[in-house]
């Protein structure tokens, strides 16, 4: 497993690393999600220029929505959440586009054991980097439209449980459509429509921490998406292995 | 075998010209009905609409629960026919779907005076329709048959998946921030056995020509699928 933080080997850990067979399916879904993000944060290319793109998307969009405090503040759970789905739109192309670039997917696919793991393991890699992007949008929404963030606890909750759905459906249509031409275009067009529901209920939760709502008043929301995450993840993880074979 | 094959696939066969044949006869039928029906009490000969527009919202629901159902059957089964049939039913539900939004906006401009509400079941039928597009354009991308039958089975099983889920996050979203609206899943139209009997007629005659297209779809789809591999 050292051979894994050796800097030549990163493209291609598991050949270096032989027992596969030995490791259990947690551990093979930490060192998938593990060796993504190194490579990552070691290309930068990606998670900057994600961030990037948002930090212009939240000056266009605080450009449109005036400068008047009160309407920045009203429009901001909106724009933290439209802009999270492009930056996540953006990054789901990352979860699959480097193991196509560099012909990994075939080593990937020919690990022996079931295939889930693969899902989970690219499942957390976007669901990590979905979160770091977010609470930097969270800290520059706050900034910027005077987003309240006094409950910044459930700011992170519903950061995360939103984020889950997210990458759940993201993660999904990514591995799909990784050998394809064009799948730039089409991956916003699979996964926005799909991912309504998941941003409508973050939304509405969000609003309502903003509006300074007690949170109890609002849990149902919090539930709602709790238990979208929870259909999203099963049924994308019972999909997906159909989706990669051959 | 492929000769034999082929020219089984050659033929539009009697049941699926039979479907349709009938299913239109019921579409005349019901709509001579339908134009004879009492107007009605608030909305006056504007209801009428509501004879076209009900079968074919059916349709669009029915056709989402089918390409689910045949989708299953090809990631379990990998049968080629599956795929096309499930292919078949998204298109033919994609025509129904937009029929059944624009004679809803048509009805809804008279009655409610907005061409658009957002009501939850408009609003999950346009996030529907947005999915079964994208499953459409995914089909024209792949070329891979077998690539291509796979990436729509997904699509449509997690997008068939979603119309609960959006249906109940929206009536949610609503009735949340909504203190007063009028009901439109209930308070619509008093029907009464003048108006069911041609609706439920329209509804069956709907229902054929939506298995009748579809068989036809299948039909081409296989020819089409029969030639590739000549």
């Amino acid at each position: 497993m050292r051979h894994l933080f050796h800097p030549g080997s990163l493209r291609r850990p598991f050949t270096f690393c032989t027992q596969t067979d030995s490791l259990s399916p947690v551990q093979r879904i930490f060192w998938l999600a593990w060796r993504d993000l190194v490579l990552e944060f070691r290309g930068r290319t990606g998670i900057l220029s994600a961030v990037f793109f948002l930090a212009v998307m939240l000056f266009i969009l605080a450009m449109a929505f005036g400068p008047n405090p009160q309407d920045l503040q009203k429009a901001a759970p909106g724009v933290l959440w439209v802009a999270l789905a492009f930056a996540g739109s953006l990054l789901a192309g990352r979860a699959f586009g480097l193991e196509v670039e560099d012909g990994t997917l075939d080593d990937l696919l020919l690990t022996p054991g079931s295939r889930e793991w693969i899902y989970f393991g690219k499942l957390l890699f976007q669901f990590s980097l979905l979160i770091l992007v977010g609470l930097v949008l969270l800290l520059l929404t706050a900034g910027l439209f005077y987003l309240p963030l006094q409950n910044w606890a459930w700011f992170v909750v519903v950061l995360l449980l939103g984020s889950l759905g997210y990458a759940a459906i993201s993660t999904f249509y990514a591995g799909m459509l990784a050998r394809l031409r064009g799948r730039e275009v089409l991956l916003p067009l699979l996964l926005f429509p799909l991912v309504i529901p998941v941003v409508l209920a973050a939304v509405r939760f969000t609003q309502g921490l903003a509006q300074g709502i007690p949170v109890a008043e609002l849990s149902d929301w919090l539930r709602l998406l709790a238990v979208f995450d929870v259909i999203y993840v099963t049924v994308c993880a019972m999909v997906f292995p159909y989706m990669l074979e051959g | 075998m492929q000769l034999a094959r082929s020219n089984q696939t050659n033929r539009l066969d009697s049941l699926t010209l039979g479907i349709l044949g009938l299913g239109m006869v019921g579409a005349g039928v019901g709509f001579i009905l339908a134009m004879g029906a009492p107007p009605d009490q608030s909305q006056g000969f504007v209801a009428r609409i509501f004879h076209m527009h009900v079968p074919m919202a059916w349709m669009a629901y029915l056709a989402s629960f089918a390409a689910l159902g045949y989708s299953v059957a090809y990631l379990v089964r990998r049968k080629a026919h599956h795929d096309r049939v499930a292919a078949a039913v998204v298109e033919v539900g994609l025509i129904f779907m937009a029929l059944a939004l624009l004679s809803g906006m048509l009805w809804a401009r008279p009655t409610w005076g907005v061409y658009w509400d957002w009501e939850p079941r408009l609003t999950t039928t346009a996030i529907l329709f947005a999915i079964y597009v994208g499953y459409v354009v995914v089909r024209g991308a792949i070329e891979d048959p077998e690539l291509r039958a796979k990436a729509a089975a997904g699509v449509a099983i997690l997008g068939s998946i979603n119309v609960p889920i959006s249906y109940m996050s929206v009536k949610w979203w609503r009735s949340l921030h909504q203190t007063q609206s009028i009901d439109l899943t209930t308070g619509k139209i008093n029907v009464d056995a003048a108006i069911l009997i041609p609706m439920l007629i329209n509804l069956a005659a709907f229902t054929l020509l939506f298995i009748g297209l579809v068989r036809l779809r299948s039909i081409i789809a296989a020819r089409e699928a029969a030639r590739e591999e000549v």
